[in-house]
């Protein structure tokens, strides 16, 4: 049986044992639906963070941030739907619908008379194919509601943790939403985005090449790698924009572009000369001052590059903005590690929301339940691809060079389709597949027995075995 | 040169701290000392973690002196002061140990001279968390004694931190950086908080405003967030990318845009020359945290010496004087319950010793019905010594138990672990049974059966001789010898019965004698036990209540002397902390006074 399988029927298991408590069955019910629900990704981050730009940049549209009235920020689900729609739910009352409207790929909502304190959260379905694999879940910044931790280790599947630079308090809260006995041993739903990368280095024209290294670096800190599962630079800005870019808006950077560039380099020195009236452009002032919002600093710097470049067409330039703010890095990382394991992480949220109530609510005939939870959580396969994953990411476990890469692979770590485990590229046929996957197997038994590797290794190596042993039967049922 | 009235009040705060055995702040006062009388003016530059502070440095001084870059770079601090000619040197920090100052008296630190053009680079590749470098540059800015210090980012580590904090700890005044993409943080007026206290010459610079269109909203929110935070702190904002470019291009223009002539001025007029009232209010800053620390503990004792709360000795003599009280009322009822259960004791004793002797009686009444006491009176007195002697064992044994229980139950009352007076006082319960002694019993000897019999015959022979007379027979004949023979049996006959009856009464009343005898003494000797043992229980018990009492009533007099003691030696102690608080207090008063009589002159002044 899968993990999904098995978990699945626990759950109806532990619904049975608990008909009569009201409170435990409410959530039992409400974890069992989630089970189908899309992956939830909550966007976690202090404040100045991006987050809200991260949204928009990935569903390409913007949608974020809801504001109430005091500027305050709630909890924010962004779910797909067939049409604009948002709902309120208060704290204190039944949840109520506002008025919501899409217009130019922006989402128009009425929350007048509302405060943050009064508001549990907002739920906003929108017509988006990027919301259909994982319902993002926009946050108010970390040091401003104390509580949004705890919210998002128990709502969301996955969280996406967006800071300028590594800082302690990153830390602290990276290690505090996997404080709790089962999300330690599956460390697996944590994406570190390093947020306003053209903004790094003042914004210099190669801000962000260096955003990238110092996401490599990042990626190498044994404390960051044991907590995430990967590091990636992105300029929410930069993406945001490119994704819904307007004509006028390139013909402004045409114009911009046509200038001489002793004078645009003069007055993109800093955002006052770009946006003061004297600037020796034939832009008008509004306009520039439009496109500062818009681009950033960088994004006009790096635009008016392009274009003078020869990106002639809006939709060009649009392309390469978005490519190069590493929001496809981050959408193709959150393939990898969210939504193809979209069944692992549902499961780990389930078996984290089962054993709250066996915490709770500990009853006698319970006993066969914890026992199978506990061994869902060290022995379900899946869960040890990601643990050998997370340990080979962080240096827990080190294996000797070629090993290591095609070990991660195989486990999983460059995607979990078939082609993707055995490095194959393209579309192999089924022998194709076959002979590599015999292969693998073959090889990798031996090193399980290899004496020449540590303890560890083995065990390591026995996982990459079992997988490959997954691989042949899936192969083997076509 | 008259002494600055800063240096004697610090003078006097480490004088306080010594005499408070505070060597660890007299030591910080100190070496804090020797840098303020120091005319270098140093200015950290303090931030969180990529915020621009290097480029900052680098901007003040027109010259890459401190390493830039995009990730978290800064790792050792950096200082800036004049030099005729450029120099840079990679210096070993001197470890603080205890009390002894940076100074003249200690070993001049290593030091490696760098090439000025590579100091940045040098800086940037050094492991070594143990060292900082130094670095001169010909500025006219510098010139007056200014020292620039680049510190690393708060927030990469506990250890670059510590750097940033010992930098803040010489400090004259601060500049705190914070960048324009976002605004104040709580984290960073925290930080502000915490430099105001340790060094109130505080000016906040918000860089990087040339990549940030609505720097000037940021700036303003940030003045009022530090004004909501009650932190009067000046706010530059600057743009050091912008400033380099100005000094590389020359362009006068760029410069102004730049912000830095306000930083500059700024600098120059409340740090530079500014040394007396730089010092003045560090001192004030410093010295009123220390007294506030040395103040705080003594305020605490205060409080308690005041009597917040009982000392021990007090708690004890409260403690003896509520036992001794409730062991007087307990004496009092102990004596009435002992009084009241000896009464009702006795009565039931007698009673049932009334009981049993009763049922003796009867059951002998009922056994002399029949039985003839010549024959079967052995019998009967062995069997009526033997239930006497059960009888008296018996209710000897309930006497015993019941004063047994009386005695266990006034215990309790008295709530003593005290041993319970043995009361089986072993009495001889049999001599009260006595000897039976026997009745007469009237013996019917064959010559009294004789004289019976021939007294009855005399009758009837004469009462027949005399009728047979009269038919003309002589006085005797067989008639009336017969006859005779017939009345002297039968009187012999009714003797023997008469005199049975006689002995059964005597037998029963010598029997009840018997057994009213035995009530009589043994009831008295019983009582007298019993009064006996009353007597012995309320002796014991008194005195071992007034044993107890006593015992107590010397506790409670020890524990009042102690809690006197006690109160003594806390008024007394009461009166030096108070007077160590009003000394200190003074102090306090001095230090603020250095602060207060001209308006302070603020950077906004």
């Amino acid at each position: 049986m899968t993990l999904a399988g098995r978990v699945r029927s626990m759950l109806v298991e532990a619904l049975e044992l608990y008909r009569d408590s009201p409170r435990a069955t409410n959530w039992l019910r409400r974890h069992v639906d989630r089970l189908d629900e899309p992956l939830r990704v909550a966007v976690v981050g202090l404040a100045s963070t991006g987050r809200s730009t991260l949204v928009n940049a990935l569903v390409g549209e913007e949608i974020a941030p809801l504001l109430v009235e005091d500027g305050g920020q709630v909890l924010t689900w962004y779910r797909a739907g067939r049409s604009p729609r948002a709902q309120l739910y208060p704290t204190q009352a039944p949840p109520r619908d506002v008025p919501a409207a899409k217009v130019d790929h922006q989402l128009h909502i009425d929350l007048e008379g509302w405060q943050a304190q009064n508001l549990d959260r907002i739920v906003v379905d929108w017509p988006n194919r990027v919301l259909r694999d994982s319902t993002l879940i926009d946050t108010p910044a970390l040091e401003s509601t104390p509580d949004v931790g705890s919210r998002v280790s128990m709502d969301a599947d996955a969280v996406l943790y967006l800071m300028r630079h590594l800082h302690e308090t990153d830390l602290g809260f990276l290690r505090s939403i996997q404080d709790h006995p089962i999300a330690r041993e599956t460390p697996v739903n944590a994406l570190v985005v390093l947020s306003r990368a053209d903004e790094v280095g003042g914004g210099r024209i190669d801000a962000l090449t260096s955003a990238r290294r110092i996401a490599r670096r990042y990626r190498g800190d044994p404390a960051l790698a044991s907590l995430c599962q990967n590091v990636v630079a992105v300029s929410g800005l930069l993406a945001a924009t490119g994704a819904t870019m307007t004509a006028e808006e390139f013909d402004a950077l045409r114009e911009l572009a046509a200038a001489p560039r002793q004078d645009l380099e003069s007055c993109l020195f800093s955002t006052d000369r770009f946006a003061g009236e004297s600037a020796p452009v034939r832009v008008d002032a509004r306009t520039r001052v439009a496109l500062l919002d818009r681009f950033g600093l960088f994004g006009v710097r790096l635009a008016t590059t392009l274009v003078r470049q020869g990106h002639a067409s809006a939709g060009d330039l649009a392309t390469d903005l978005v490519a190069r703010s590493g929001v496809l890095e981050l959408r193709e990382s959150l393939a990898q590690c969210f939504t193809d394991r979209h069944d692992v992480l549902k499961a780990r949220s389930a078996l984290l929301a089962m054993e709250v109530v066996l915490r709770r609510e500990p009853r006698p005939a319970a006993r066969a339940l914890v026992d199978a939870l506990e061994g869902v959580v060290t022995s379900a396969h899946e869960f040890r691809e990601l643990r050998l994953l997370a340990a080979l990411h962080g240096g827990r476990t080190t294996l000797p060079d070629p090993l290591a890469g095609e070990a991660r692979r195989l486990v999983g770590g460059n995607g979990t389709a078939l082609p993707a485990r055995l490095g194959l590229v393209g579309e192999p046929s089924g022998q194709e597949l076959h002979g590599a996957v015999a292969d693998a197997l073959l090889r990798w038994r031996e090193q399980a027995e290899n004496h020449a590797l540590g303890h560890g290794q083995r065990r390591a190596a026995r996982v990459v075995v079992r997988s490959c042993e997954g691989m042949y039967t899936r192969l083997s049922r076509y | 040169m008259r002494t600055p009235p800063w240096l004697t009040v610090l003078d006097d705060t480490i004088a306080a701290c010594i005499a408070h055995h505070r060597a660890d702040l007299a030591g910080k006062l100190e070496r804090r000392r020797a840098l303020l009388l120091d005319p270098k003016l140093r200015v950290p530059v303090i931030g969180e973690l990529n915020q621009g502070k290097s480029q900052l440095v680098n901007a003040l001084v027109n010259a890459p002196v401190c390493a830039v870059g995009d990730d978290a770079t800064t790792t050792i601090p950096t200082t800036v002061e004049h030099a005729e000619t450029p120099t840079a040197s990679v210096v070993a920090d001197v470890p603080v140990t205890g009390r002894r100052a940076i100074g003249p008296a200690g070993a001049e630190p290593a030091r490696v001279a760098v090439p000025f053009a590579e100091v940045a680079t040098k800086a940037l590749v050094t492991r070594r968390t143990d060292v900082h470098t130094e670095v001169g540059v010909p500025r006219e800015l510098l010139a007056g004694g200014l020292v620039l210090i680049d510190t690393p980012g708060l927030g990469g580590g506990p250890v670059r931190t510590a750097a940033t904090f010992a930098a803040l700890a010489n400090a004259d005044a601060v500049l705190v950086i914070s960048d324009a993409t976002h605004e104040l943080r709580p984290a960073e007026l925290d930080l502000i908080r915490q430099v105001v206290a340790l060094c109130p010459t505080v000016t906040v610079v918000l860089t990087k405003i040339d990549m940030v269109p609505r720097w000037r909203r940021v700036a303003d929110r940030n003045r009022a967030r530090l004004a909501a935070a009650g932190l009067d702190v000046e706010l530059v904002a600057v743009s050091a990318s912008v400033r380099l470019a100005a000094a590389r291009t020359g362009d006068q223009d760029l410069n102004r845009e730049s912000g830095f002539v306000e930083l500059v001025a700024a600098l120059r007029r409340d740090v530079l020359g500014q040394g007396e009232a730089l010092a003045s209010r560090c001192t004030a800053a410093l010295a009123a945290m220390v007294t506030r620390q040395l103040l705080e503990p003594l305020r605490e004792q205060l409080a308690q010496a005041r009597g917040g709360t009982l000392g021990a000795a007090q708690v004890q003599y409260r403690a003896a004087q509520g036992h001794l009280d409730e062991l007087r009322k307990r004496s009092g009822r102990w004596q009435t319950m002992l009084g009241d259960e000896v009464a009702d004791l006795m009565s039931d004793v007698e009673y049932d010793l009334r009981e049993r002797t009763r049922q003796i009686i009867r059951t002998a009444e009922e056994f002399f019905e029949v039985a003839d006491p010549a024959r079967t009176w052995d019998e009967f007195a062995d069997w009526l010594r033997e239930s006497l002697a059960d009888t008296a064992e018996a209710n000897f044994a309930w006497l015993v138990e019941r004063f047994q229980w009386v005695s266990e139950k006034i215990a309790r009352q008295v709530a003593l672990e005290e041993s319970i007076p043995d009361a089986s006082a072993a009495e001889d319960l049999f001599e009260h049974i006595g000897d039976l002694r026997a009745p007469r019993v009237e013996k019917f000897t064959v010559g009294q059966q004789l004289f019976v019999g021939l007294r009855g015959s005399y009758g009837g022979l004469l009462m027949f001789g005399l009728a047979t007379t009269l038919a003309g027979m002589p006085l005797i004949n067989p008639i009336s010898i017969g006859a005779g023979a017939a009345f002297g049996a039968k009187s012999v006959w009714d003797e023997r019965g008469s005199r049975l009856k006689r002995r059964q009464a005597t037998a029963k009343s010598a029997a009840q004698r018997h057994v009213d005898d035995f009530f009589l003494s043994y009831g008295k000797e019983s009582r007298d036990t019993a009064r006996l043992i009353q007597r012995r229980l309320r002796d014991h018990f008194s005195s071992v209540v007034e044993r107890v009492q006593a015992g107590i009533a010397e506790r409670a007099v020890e524990a009042k002397r102690a809690a006197e003691a006690d109160l003594a030696d806390r008024r007394r102690r009461t009166q030096e902390i108070a007077a160590e608080v009003d000394k200190l207090v003074g102090l306090d008063k001095r230090i603020q006074a250095l602060t207060s009589p001209t308006p302070r002159p603020g950077l906004t002044a």
